[in-house]
């Protein structure tokens, strides 16, 4: 129960400890994924596929101000002019790294599209139905919502130390409480205030067993996701099931719009025309990435998650701090909870949250533990998600259990592949005693 | 230290990969055992009789509004009207299918009744090992380790020509679409899945001949059996995503073959606005009353009647192994009413499926499917 004091080997990329150690070995590893990445590609997308094929892309929907004309490419040359634009950004990278110089955070993001476009161009080729891409997007929005949910709740717990394991328990039970909750009130908004609620009842449980009782954090979570699918299956089959009209028929969230910004062509249907737990996710990222790295709050709160010792003898109170973390963390993944039944106009049914929780928690530390980061490995996830669903659409010469994997094969290669070391708080899963 | 960050990182990763297949085990271990009040005795009009026939359900549960369901209705009109005593058991995951099974072979039931195509295994496994009780194996037949078709003595399966009845549903959809494109998904790619898929696909490609169309199906390819599906039996929201994307391709008819994950599809119809369903296994216009004013026609699997008949042939001692196969002519699949839209259909539409209807059960046409039996 040692508290770790040194700076853990991670910090070594630092570039206040690279002052010190000038000559601290370049790491090649970004650019030769790179580099080989667009190689493959290159040869996959560009240079095998026959030529004479045409690849539609369609962007506009009918609610914007003005329309964006299908553009309509020749297949090969596309692909082939996207994957040398990826060789260039890989040869870029290889020489900024060679100079020791770091690059923003766009290096990256251009190159995944590139890729992203070229793949897309190569699987369409030759298709009658076009590739829309307002579509693909709003549905990896919609596919995201409750991962980014569940993963702002999973950091938000263990930025003070406490493991939440149970936020796909979380998630559900909100669905299950917004569900009924909204349908005896026939009212989506009042299901959507219960969400929460059914959440902070789970981390209740978690906080009486971690922090009371000091059980081991990643059992209480699995156990506690357990229950909740038992008590919500049973409460399905017996109560729910025979009288649907009663307890299963939660009315649908409004799709609101927001003038003018609905109306700008791809951005609007995808981000400006969502229901208000949409609007409300953006609230929640926006200001849990200010408070959490920008207020006292914040500090205290990551303190204790670092070093509780150090934060209990300046006056922080540990426990109380990790409670209230708990259950504000509970209470997020509740409200992600609702986007299963009331946002998505669908009645309760058993386990119908999938899975989406541990996805939840691969995001956040995908994201590494910064609502940032979640918010972009829970799109990412989603995009892959729904990029699988658009491409069966379209028909792909993929078989369909290998196109359902991708989502998964992107999880591991992300979490493995790109982030590669991750620093986890310190002090997480470690019960606090005085 | 850093030693001690390195295991608390493995042990995470450890956790991880854990989770998933603890929170499955765990499901697994408390089977539920759905023995409603009265089940071991009988109701009061019929006499009880001493036999037990026994159920066990698909992962997706008896409230699943399909297949699942539609059988432990069977087996509860088993109950109400021959007298028999009745135990269903309920599978959370692939994982109980065996333990159930071995359940309900120690409680001594005389007829083992497994709901679904993924039980094939386990219920053959269990009629190898128990030649005694007699077993029943919903959508799915009997075969060797080579997937040759195998014969049990105590092993009748009970199958579906449903592709004779999507057909028609098929038929029916691309007459009534108005944008040229209708679509179909399914939960997995699985032989009583496909099936539905394949009849549907012929049925429009039957229309497009007939009238020199050309609508399109979305969703499924026959000839190459490559399509989309959502991966599960339970995450509707991916039903609702997927629909959503075919509907942004244009389609405005959908037949989704997924269990309750075919109603998030209902639901992504619904808030379209201009979207029909197509119903599966149970007639949805009225399994799912919340969406009766999008519901086209439903393709009817009559998966209760043939356990009911199942039941009463054991309970007269006439249990055979002999395949029970579904079919138009003996009224074992049927297409539903079209209830609401029963205005809207064109009548030359509906004598050309009424006609296609008796083509097929007098053998004129044949509809074929790789996935039937």
């Amino acid at each position: 129960m040692s508290i770790v004091t040194a700076p853990p080997q991670g910090a070594a990329a630092d570039p206040s400890t690279l002052r010190t150690s000038p000559l601290a070995p370049i790491s090649w590893r970004a650019p030769i994924i790179y580099g080989v990445l667009a190689l493959l590609t290159f040869v996959a997308f560009g240079v095998l596929p026959a030529g004479g094929r045409f690849t539609t892309f369609t962007f506009s929907t009918g609610t914007d101000l003005f329309a964006i004309a299908p553009v309509r490419v020749p297949s090969k040359s596309a692909a082939i002019a996207l994957t040398l634009i990826a060789l260039a950004v890989a040869v870029l990278s290889f020489v900024t790294t060679r100079l020791r110089r770091r690059i923003g955070p766009w290096l990256p993001a251009l190159f995944g599209v590139v890729e992203v476009a070229a793949l897309l161009t190569w699987a369409v080729a030759g298709k009658s139905n076009p590739l829309p891409v307002t579509g693909l997007l709003a549905g990896s929005l919609f596919l995201a919502t409750p991962l980014v949910f569940g993963s702002l709740s999973g950091l938000l717990c263990e930025r003070s130390g406490i493991i939440n394991i149970a936020i796909e328990g979380q998630l559900l039970a909100g669905a299950f409480l917004a569900a009924v909750v909204g349908t005896l009130t026939q009212n989506a908004y009042v299901g959507l205030i219960a969400a929460p609620i059914a959440g902070v009842l789970v981390a209740l449980l978690l906080i009486l067993f971690s922090i009371r009782y000091r059980v081991d954090q990643i059992i209480v979570g699995v156990v506690l996701n357990v229950l909740v699918v038992g008590v919500t299956s049973y409460l399905f089959s017996t109560v729910m099931k025979d009288n649907a009209a009663t307890w299963n028929s939660p009315p649908r969230l409004a799709t609101l719009s927001i003038p003018i910004l609905a109306k700008i062509p791809i951005l609007g249907p995808v981000l400006f025309q969502q229901n208000v737990l949409v609007y409300l996710m953006y609230v929640v990222v926006a200001v849990l990435q200010i408070m959490l790295f920008r207020s006292r709050w914040g500090l205290r709160m990551r303190s204790v998650g670092e070093h509780p010792l150090a934060a209990d003898t300046v006056g922080i109170k540990v426990n109380r701090t990790r409670i209230r973390n708990t259950m504000l963390g509970g209470a997020v993944a509740g409200l992600g909870g609702a986007f299963f039944t009331v946002a998505a106009g669908l009645a309760f049914g058993k386990e119908m949250t999938g899975g989406k929780g541990y996805i939840a928690l691969a995001a956040m530390i995908l994201g590494r533990w910064s609502p940032k980061g979640a918010l972009a490995a829970a799109l990412l996830f989603g995009f892959s998600d729904n990029l699988q669903v658009v491409l069966g659409i379209i028909g792909t010469p993929i078989p369909s259990q290998i196109m359902l994997m991708t989502p998964y094969a992107v999880t591991i290669f992300a979490v493995a592949g790109l982030v590669g070391r991750v620093r986890a708080p310190a002090s997480e899963g470690i019960p606090y005693v005085k | 230290m850093n030693q001690e960050f390195y295991v608390k990182n493995i042990i995470r990763t450890a956790a991880f990969a854990g989770i998933a297949a603890l929170a499955l085990a765990a499901c697994g271990s408390a089977p539920s055992t759905t023995t409603p009040t009265g089940s071991t005795g009988s109701s009061p009009s019929v006499a009880a009789v001493k036999y037990k026939a026994c159920m066990v359900s698909d992962a997706g549960g008896f409230q699943d509004k399909s297949f699942n369901q539609s059988g432990a209705e069977g087996l509860d009109k088993a109950k109400a009207d021959l007298g028999i005593t009745e135990v269903k058991v309920e599978s959370t995951a692939s994982t109980d299918f065996t333990p159930n099974i071995d359940n309900l072979v120690s409680q001594n039931c005389d007829l083992i009744i497994g709901v679904g195509f993924n039980l094939a295994g386990a219920i053959q496994t269990a009629a190898n090992a128990n030649p005694k009780i007699n077993f029943a194996l919903v959508d799915s037949a009997f075969s060797d380790a080579n997937f040759k078709p195998v014969t049990l003595t105590n092993g009748k399966p009970l199958l579906f020509n449903t592709q004779e009845a999507s057909f028609l549903a098929g038929y029916v959809a691309a007459g009534m679409t108005k944008t040229g494109k209708v679509a179909t998904f399914g939960g997995m790619q699985l032989p009583s899945v496909t099936i539905f898929m394949d009849g549907f696909a012929d049925g429009v490609a039957q229309y497009n001949t007939d009238n020199s169309k050309s609508v399109q199906v979305l969703g499924w390819t026959k000839a190459t059996q490559k399509g989309s599906f959502t991966g599960d039996f339970d995450n509707q929201a991916n039903g609702q995503n997927l629909a959503k994307g075919f509907i942004d391709q244009g389609a405005d008819i959908i037949m989704p073959v997924a269990g309750p994950v075919g109603l998030g599809a209902a639901a992504a119809a619904k808030a379209a606005g201009n979207v029909e369903i197509i119903g599966v296994d149970q007639d949805w216009y009225l399994s799912a009353p919340e969406y009766k004013d999008i519901i086209l026609t439903s393709v009817i699997k009559e998966i209760g009647q043939s356990v009911y008949d199942t039941v009463k042939q054991g309970l007269d001692g006439k249990y055979t192994s002999t395949p029970y196969v579904g079919t138009l002519a003996n009224g074992g699949i049927d297409i539903a009413p079209f209830h609401s839209f029963d205005s809207q259909v064109p009548a030359a539409l509906k004598t050309k499926v009424a006609d296609l209807k008796k083509a097929i059960i007098d053998g004129s046409l044949k509809v074929t499917s790789t996935s039937s039996n």
